[in-house]
């Protein structure tokens, strides 16, 4: 497809989404929120993982602190909601710098255990902090508008999927893409890789952090547990993979398919639906190891023997 | 000063089996270059299987041990030579993905066939102390502790002076030159693996006399056996010794000083510094 039509199916999309909520059940409204909120972490973990290529584990972190920012604002010290999504991006963004400058100096599997260590650090702090509501939590004042929530979440993923589109056509994307393909190289070439790195990061914890803020005033409750749940960034890394890292549509895509794979999973086949998303992350990897973006590009020329080729690549 | 003494000792203990645990994981880490997520579900089913074999046949958990290693040896293997195989050369994100996959199936498995309730391995001597001037030891984790530091004293000694155990070293510095000596791969990776969860077996079945398991402890026990690998780096398995005790200690130190809350706070934190300070762990080679 051409530029411009791309950009007109995306248009459309975006069109037909807006208008679920005047359209759609409650049901499926709460349904595209999560998935919204889940496509905003994916593309958020694809900036410093897809296209920077550090595996972070440390994004759920970052959703929590905007998760916490919104609910301390508006609990702790009655201000409006979007000041707690000023306060939540801000502690993020700082944490991101803050913490960015050491641990991105690691590589590989070392970054990765890195950034999973300090969101348990960050989870055990927070729950000894009385202004975090220490163990029990926080609850939010609520608010019944699903649709609001629903608009918003969808204009951050719009805003996040624009940045990634920003990321393939400028000097700062060139960079980061240097980066994960040979980071020695790109600052010989002149890329201030520490610069850019901690950029990156930031960037990606900021869209983690505000998605973090939507969910609390949506789900109105936040304990320590549930704000920094690992879990949750083993989903996002698994939507952007599955999806195709590295790609403006990829991981939107990933994660919208393996949202309704779940979803229709667990209320079909209540008690294995969990089983049945492990196996199907294991044969992903197997016969899928590119994600669906690959997929899409070389199955029409290679059919089924796309999967056959993919494994033969890989294996020992 | 009779409680740090005790805190200490607790802190010993604990690092021997930290050590176990640890093991099998840094193993297939330095050889296969494979980070296992799912490494603290094998641990669990492990714990599950010895109790299984003292429950129902009334096997001595400490007696039960070879049989658990032999089981989860085989099980190893086959995952080795059916999944992991196919995959070993794919980007790392893949790696991870595919073990962390394989931990939420073995998850769920254990709760579909053992229920989510806590269970415990007790034979007649669970209650029993060893005292030692002031401090009192528990029985059971001073034979865990013996048994722990053992094997990864023989699993040194294996890697070191039997032909397998060279082969395996030999294929984790440069697979291409051990291929020229004969080594095959398929077979050696698939027996590293196996003897890494064989190890995790055995971790399991200790770990079951001195604490209680459920199907939801593999994940929390993965996270630490991180710790404790990359703590005493990956090059040598003593390395994971000098890891676990470093992490028993701090943890015992830590939940003393600090609070019940900061245990593991105060562990992941060292780990954290570690990193940023020395990458390669404090034993291993700075590169």
């Amino acid at each position: 497809m051409s530029t411009t039509a791309r950009i007109a199916v995306a248009v459309v999309v975006v069109a037909i989404l807006a208008a679920v909520p005047w359209v759609g059940s409650d049901v499926i409204v709460q349904f595209g929120i999560s998935t919204l909120l889940l496509a905003v972490l994916a593309q958020g973990w694809n900036i410093i993982g897809g296209y920077t290529g550090y595996a972070s584990f440390g994004n759920s972190t970052f959703f929590g602190l905007g998760a916490y920012g919104v609910a301390i604002a508006m609990v702790q010290w009655n201000l409006p909601f979007w000041v707690g999504m000023i306060f939540g991006a801000v502690m993020a963004v700082a944490f991101a710098i803050l913490l960015g400058l050491p641990v991105l100096r690691l590589k590989g599997h070392y970054f990765a255990i890195a950034t999973l260590a300090l969101a348990q650090v960050v989870a055990a702090i927070v729950s000894n902090i009385p202004l975090f509501g220490q163990n029990i939590g926080l609850v939010l004042p609520p608010l019944n508008n699903d649709a609001m929530f629903y608009e918003l979440a969808l204009a951050l993923l719009v805003a996040a999927t624009l940045t990634v589109a920003w990321l393939t056509r400028s000097r700062f994307g060139f960079g980061l893409i240097a980066i994960r393909e040979n980071e020695e190289g790109a600052a010989v070439m002149g890329v201030n890789t520490t610069l850019y790195k901690v950029m990156a990061f930031a960037l990606s914890g900021l869209f983690s952090a505000l998605a973090g803020g939507i969910q609390a005033y949506w789900i109105t409750f936040l304990d320590p547990a549930s704000a920094f749940d690992i879990s949750l960034n083993v989903k996002m890394i698994i939507m952007a993979v599955f999806g195709g890292p590295g790609t403006i549509f990829g991981p939107v895509v990933g994660a919208f398919v393996l949202s309704a794979i779940s979803e229709v999973l667990s209320s079909e086949i209540t008690s294995v639906a969990g089983l049945f998303f492990g196996i199907v992350v294991v044969a992903a990897v197997v016969l899928m190891p590119r994600g669906l973006a690959d997929i899409i590009r070389h199955f029409r020329t290679s059919g089924w023997r796309y999967f056959i080729q993919n494994v033969k690549a890989h294996r020992i | 000063m009779d409680l740090l003494a005790q805190v200490l000792i607790n802190g010993i203990l604990l690092g021997g089996l930290y050590a176990i645990m640890a093991l099998g994981l840094a193993l297939v880490w330095g050889v296969l270059n494979i980070v296992n997520l799912a490494h603290g579900a094998f641990i669990m089913l492990g714990a599950y299987l010895a109790w299984h074999l003292y429950v129902y046949l009334g096997i001595d958990p400490f007696l039960g041990l070879p049989i658990t290693a032999i089981v989860m040896f085989g099980v190893g293997y086959a995952v080795q030579r059916g999944i992991l195989n196919l995959v070993v050369r794919a980007p790392m994100f893949n790696t991870l993905l595919i073990t962390f996959g394989m931990e939420v199936v073995l998850t769920y498995l254990a709760q579909l066939a053992f229920s989510a309730d806590f269970r415990t391995i007790n034979p007649s001597y669970a209650g029993t102390n060893v005292a030692l001037g002031p401090v009192v030891i528990p029985t059971v984790r001073l034979a865990a502790f013996g048994v722990a530091i053992a094997l990864t004293v023989a699993m040194w000694l294996f890697l070191l002076r039997t032909k397998l155990g060279r082969a395996i070293r030999a294929t984790a510095q440069n697979l291409v030159a051990a291929r020229l000596y004969g080594v095959e791969p398929r077979h050696l990776y698939a027996m590293t693996f196996g003897i890494g969860i064989g190890l995790a077996g055995v971790a399991g079945g200790l770990y079951g006399t001195v604490s209680q398991i459920n199907p939801y402890i593999g994940a929390t026990l993965t996270a630490k056996c991180f710790a404790i690998a990359i703590i005493g780096g990956l090059d040598n398995p003593l390395g994971v010794i000098v890891g676990g005790l470093v992490l028993g200690i701090i943890e015992s130190l830590a939940i003393l000083y600090i609070g019940a809350t900061f245990g593991d706070v105060a562990s992941f934190g060292v780990l954290v510094l570690v990193l940023i300070i020395r990458p390669s762990g404090l034993l291993g080679r700075t590169a």
